[in-house]
């Protein structure tokens, strides 16, 4: 099968083997179409429908149309809640500030862990821990007792150089230091990734760039960065997406209390978690633009013949 | 530096060249080894140490006075713990299972397959990817309601296993095996099936790996559906019990929870040491690019 047949068939008229083609595409995605237009797509449309609302919870749902405009709930959220818009703030900050710190320090640790050295499978093993015991109530129980932030002189040294700084700037930074081990902790699927990035990298290249005379400085610049720069954008994107998502975040503690108490309603917490998910989308947006892959045709088609010789 | 272990993914020996990278690793371990010996020395705490004002780290006198409350408890119920377990495990194997399944099969026609609506469909697995799960509770429990499957296994199943990070990742994965492999696959007349099994599936082993993982624990350690879509104890989870035992209030509590949190976690730990070991070292030698 040419690719230059399926082409002209594209652009002219359905053939019937391009319907089949399509069809099996269809047949793989079927499944996972299904569960998400169930459990994913549909509630979340309910949900942007109750946001609109008032909605009375009353064993069933009744919905009931807002009096002061449609966007009600939303205006509401910034200009009634004293914690929102500040909560969501300090997030975005410490959410550019934490994202390079895992980043690098997974890189930096996934180099190591691909070098030659003894007990890599413990290492490995070590690093990664913090990840499986994560979700669990130890991760909280720790954090209440100050276990997970460093207990350093010179966090204290850093602070007095910050203190001259504005609030908001000192505040992230702040957090950023006192929860330094819990952010390193939470790298462990990134180093992950990276591993799984490193050990493709065949070992002729640096061999090559050995002979040739490149320190090893120079081959992570110009072979180990460039092969794992797609990873970067992936584990960035991961990262956003975990710590946005995950449980240990004070505005989807706000989100969930205003979820269950009757105050302020279901609908108003609906409004708060799509302010919310359009934060998160745009630094997504702004950090795929800034990672996204220019066209590296010669990198990717070397690497190509590379693979083609060894399977 | 390849000269000294050739492909042998370890050297045999100690090499002086190798002391600089434990110099660095050695004392970043120790930190990232916190959490674990934390969790097992809190399990044996006695009561006066687990309220000791300044916390201790390690375990002074330990003992298994909370292994003993927890069991108790446990034993005095009216459900057999037993269920709990069982509860557990077929809500975890059935949601792994499916949710590796379904995402490796969507991300392979995401990735390698054309149809139309591909991009808006990856858009939506995106989309879902940020959204607040918190938001979408009150929705999916009149979805659950509405199909019937509210107190049943299917309750706990069928809403965790799209996990749309799971389906990013894995994608990712699938970008990497060249195409010139499928095309080569097709040639000798391969259907997509076959490349799905014999091409697809082991090449992407260390993402499947990482994806089974992610969705174990996620699932492994889940109370929210327990506690939202299931009203009879008899189909609750071990997650959802440990958690409404050691928050029951009492002063033994705090120990249960410390218990009970490291009978949690050694399930994690098996899995991750049996995938750990069969995948990782299998990447060096796949035709992943």
């Amino acid at each position: 099968m040419s690719k230059k047949v399926k082409n002209i068939h594209d652009k002219k008229h359905l053939t019937r083997r391009t319907l089949r083609e399509w069809g099996w595409g269809y047949v793989f995605i079927a499944p996972w179409i299904v569960g998400v237009c169930i459990f994913f797509l549909y509630a979340m449309i309910q949900s942007l429908q109750f946001a609109f609302h008032r909605v009375e919870l009353s064993g069933g749902v009744i919905l009931h149309p807002l009096e002061n405009g449609i966007f009600e709930n939303f205006v509401k959220v910034f200009t009634t809640d004293v914690n929102f818009p500040t909560t969501l703030a300090n997030f975005g900050i410490g959410l550019v500030l934490q994202l390079p710190v895992i980043i690098a320090f997974s890189l930096i640790i996934a180099l190591l862990l691909n070098s030659k050295i003894r007990c890599r499978g413990l290492f490995r093993l070590i690093f990664f821990l913090p990840v499986i015991i994560a979700t669990g109530p130890v991760m909280n129980q720790m954090t209440a007792q100050g276990v997970a932030s460093v207990p350093m002189v010179s966090q204290n040294a850093m602070l007095g150089m910050l203190e001259g700084l504005p609030q908001f700037i000192y505040e992230p930074i702040n957090n950023l230091f006192s929860s330094l081990i819990l952010i390193l902790w939470n790298s462990g699927i990134q180093i992950l990734i990276f591993l799984a990035g490193l050990q493709k990298v065949p070992r002729a290249m640096y061999e090559a760039a050995t002979i040739d005379g490149a320190s090893g400085w120079e081959t992570f610049w110009k072979i180990t960065l460039p092969s794992v720069k797609s990873l970067i954008l992936l584990n960035s994107i991961y990262t956003v997406v975990t710590l946005a998502t995950g449980g240990s975040n004070e505005i989807i503690e706000l989100i969930y209390s205003a979820t269950y108490t009757a105050t302020q309603g279901y609908s108003y917490a609906m409004a708060m978690s799509w302010i919310y998910t359009a934060v998160v989308a745009v630094i997504l947006v702004i950090v795929f633009l800034l990672l996204k892959e220019k066209s590296d045709r010669k990198v990717v088609y070397e690497q190509k013949r590379v693979d083609m010789k060894g399977v | 530096m390849a000269a000294i272990g050739g492909t042998r993914v370890n050297p045999k020996k100690f090499h002086k060249n190798q002391i600089p990278f434990y110099l660095y690793l050695v004392p970043i371990a120790i930190f990232m080894g916190m959490p674990i010996v934390y969790i097992i020395n809190h399990a044996f705490k006695p009561m006066d140490e687990l309220f000791a004002f300044p916390p201790r780290f390690f375990v002074q006198h330990p003992s298994l006075i909370n292994f003993q409350n927890l069991f108790q408890a446990a034993g005095s119920s009216s459900i057999p713990f037993s269920r709990y377990v069982f509860n557990s495990l077929v809500v975890t194997v059935a949601v792994v299972v499916l949710s590796v399944l379904i995402s490796t099969m969507a991300a392979f026609a995401l990735s390698k397959m054309k149809f139309r609506f591909k991009n808006p469909i990856f858009e939506i697995n995106n989309l879902a990817l940020m959204f607040v799960a918190t938001a979408v509770t009150i929705p999916r429990y009149l979805t659950i309601s509405q199909i019937g499957i509210l107190d049943t296994y299917w309750a706990h199943i069928l809403p965790q296993v799209a996990m749309p990070v799971c389906l990013f990742l894995i994608k990712q994965f699938v970008d990497g095996v060249p195409n010139s492999l499928i095309e080569a696959a097709q040639l000798e007349g391969a259907g997509s099936w076959k490349i799905y099994y014999k091409i697809i599936l082991p090449l992407i082993k260390p993402a499947i790996a990482t994806g089974a993982i992610l969705v174990f624990q996620n699932v492994w350690n889940n109370i929210e559906t327990s506690n939202l879509f299931t009203t009879s104890e008899g189909v609750k989870t071990l997650a959802f019990y440990m958690n409404t035992l050691s928050t029951a209030g009492s002063v033994q509590g705090q120990g249960m929870a410390a218990a009970a949190s490291l009978i949690m976690f050694i399930p994690n730990l098996l899995l991750f040491v049996v995938m750990q070991s069969s995948v990782m070292n299998t990447m060096a030698h796949s035709g992943l690019k």
